[in-house]
């Protein structure tokens, strides 16, 4: 992106006759560069298979290289899930629990660093289409960073809270899960214990009612978790394209450093918030 | 919600495409790359866990063993002095019997042929006697032939032969 952004109009011929009229924007939206069917497939999309391909590529090489003694990418592996592991016991506080939760959390780390990596890379965003859209011609790019589009964060982000739910009704028992948040347990307890506390007729109905608002706050992480990853990354492919705009050649270097290190804290974040959460909803506990 | 999918183009076909995605990612990862690394990685720690105490075991056994070594070749060496020690007596005890032995029949041998040069003196003795009596008879006889009275002629013979 960015400072390619003009080398690469300037080298493909097809944009190079249109130059004059070409609308050339980051929009918040990932745009379709193809139709199979109904079924639009959109840039980040085609990005984010790549990426899954990539990873899938890594996986079966360390796969098949698979040693007692370790050497090179099982090395680095090694390090990488024996580093990962250590973090996540200081969250689960269990090493069960960690080696539970670390395929599906390093999965979401993986998948969201390689694409957000991907979008810093020489070519995404810049190589693409130029596309008439209501007499204008605007320029579409062929790839675009898979985080850089909600539909990617948001989709992970339901997909880690649902699955931290899944596993907490599994862990806790879906009768006391269920408690957490329509509290009927609350009610229920309130001619039990009337005689002994009378002070219940008050408390429990703000129990239940705080287990209302539990509901909402499940909702604000996936937005959180959603907005935040395609925020930064969004913010960050913006802010490369500004800066090249300023001067293509040198200005941009010191942000692409800074944005190789927010696609890593990025997908730090997320994998270790989707583990917290895990981890919360799996411990039974009285609030 | 409205304009959220208007402005960020949330579409349900791609939230799910992206949810195929990454179960695809997942179990790509989980099944190639993290479990056998987990696998790998507790059996090794396991087998390290292990040499380390068998480390430690032969080490031990070895300490030990060394030890015994130890005590055997004293103990051997103790033995091997005393049956030395034993060996040296036994033949001082032998070397003085047969020296003993050997005196006594030396004595014996000496004592037999002293009796025997005794009797063979005592024999030649006798015989010297026989035959110096009879040469003296002879000779005397010769001598005296005619001049021996029969008085003087017993005589003679009682002094002669006593």
């Amino acid at each position: 992106m960015g400072a390619e952004n003009i080398i690469q109009e300037n080298t493909e011929g097809a944009v190079h006759e249109n130059t004059d009229e070409v609308i050339h924007e980051n929009t918040l939206f990932a745009e379709p560069i193809a139709h199979i069917g109904h079924f639009p497939i959109t840039n980040a999309l085609a990005t984010s298979t790549v990426a899954l391909i990539i990873i899938a590529i890594l996986a079966i090489v360390i796969r098949r290289n698979l040693k007692k003694v370790p050497t090179g990418l099982q090395n680095a592996m090694e390090i990488i899930i024996e580093g990962f592991l250590g973090i996540f016991d200081g969250v689960t506080g269990d090493r069960k629990k960690s080696l539970k939760f670390a395929p599906v959390v390093l999965a979401f780390f993986f998948f969201i660093l390689i694409n957000n990596w991907m979008g810093l890379l020489p070519g995404v965003g810049s190589i693409g289409q130029i596309a008439a859209h209501g007499g204008e011609k605007i320029f579409i790019p062929y790839l675009r960073g898979g985080t850089a589009d909600l539909n990617t964060t948001l989709a992970l982000a339901t997909l880690g809270v649902v699955l931290s739910h899944i596993m907490g009704v599994l862990a806790v028992g879906w009768w006391k899960y269920l408690n957490k948040f329509i509290n009927i347990k609350a009610f229920l307890e309130i001619p039990k214990k009337i005689v002994k506390d009378p002070m219940i007729i008050l408390v429990n109905p703000i129990k239940a009612f705080v287990g209302l608002i539990e509901i909402i706050g499940e909702l604000a992480k996936v937005a959180s978790l959603s907005f935040r990853l395609f925020g930064n990354v969004f913010a960050g492919e913006v802010l490369l394209a500004s800066m090249s705009a300023i001067l293509a050649y040198g200005v941009p270097i010191p942000f692409m450093f800074l944005e190789v290190l927010v696609g890593l804290i990025q997908a730090l974040i997320f994998a270790m918030l989707i583990l917290t959460y895990l981890t919360i909803n799996t411990t039974a506990e009285e609030h | 919600m409205e304009s959220l999918v208007s402005t960020f183009h949330v579409d349900v076909q791609l939230l799910i495409a992206q949810l195929v995605n990454f179960a695809i990612v997942f179990s790509v990862l989980y099944f190639f790359a993290f479990k056998p690394l987990v696998k790998m990685m507790t059996e090794r720690s396991e087998k390290i866990d292990k040499s380390l105490k068998d480390a430690d075991e032969i080490e031990k056994r070895l300490v030990l063993t060394e030890k015994e070594q130890a005590d055997i070749i004293a103990a051997a060496k103790k033995q091997a002095n005393l049956i030395i020690e034993e060996a040296d007596k036994r033949g001082e005890e032998r070397k003085a019997a047969l020296v003993v032995k050997a005196k006594e029949e030396v004595a014996q041998v000496i004592s037999g042929e002293k009796a025997k040069l005794v009797s063979e003196k005592a024999e030649m003795l006798k015989e010297i006697k026989k035959e110096v009596a009879s040469l003296v008879i002879l000779t005397v006889e010769k001598l005296l032939e005619e001049k021996m009275t029969g008085e003087k002629d017993k005589e003679l013979i009682s002094k002669l032969v006593k």
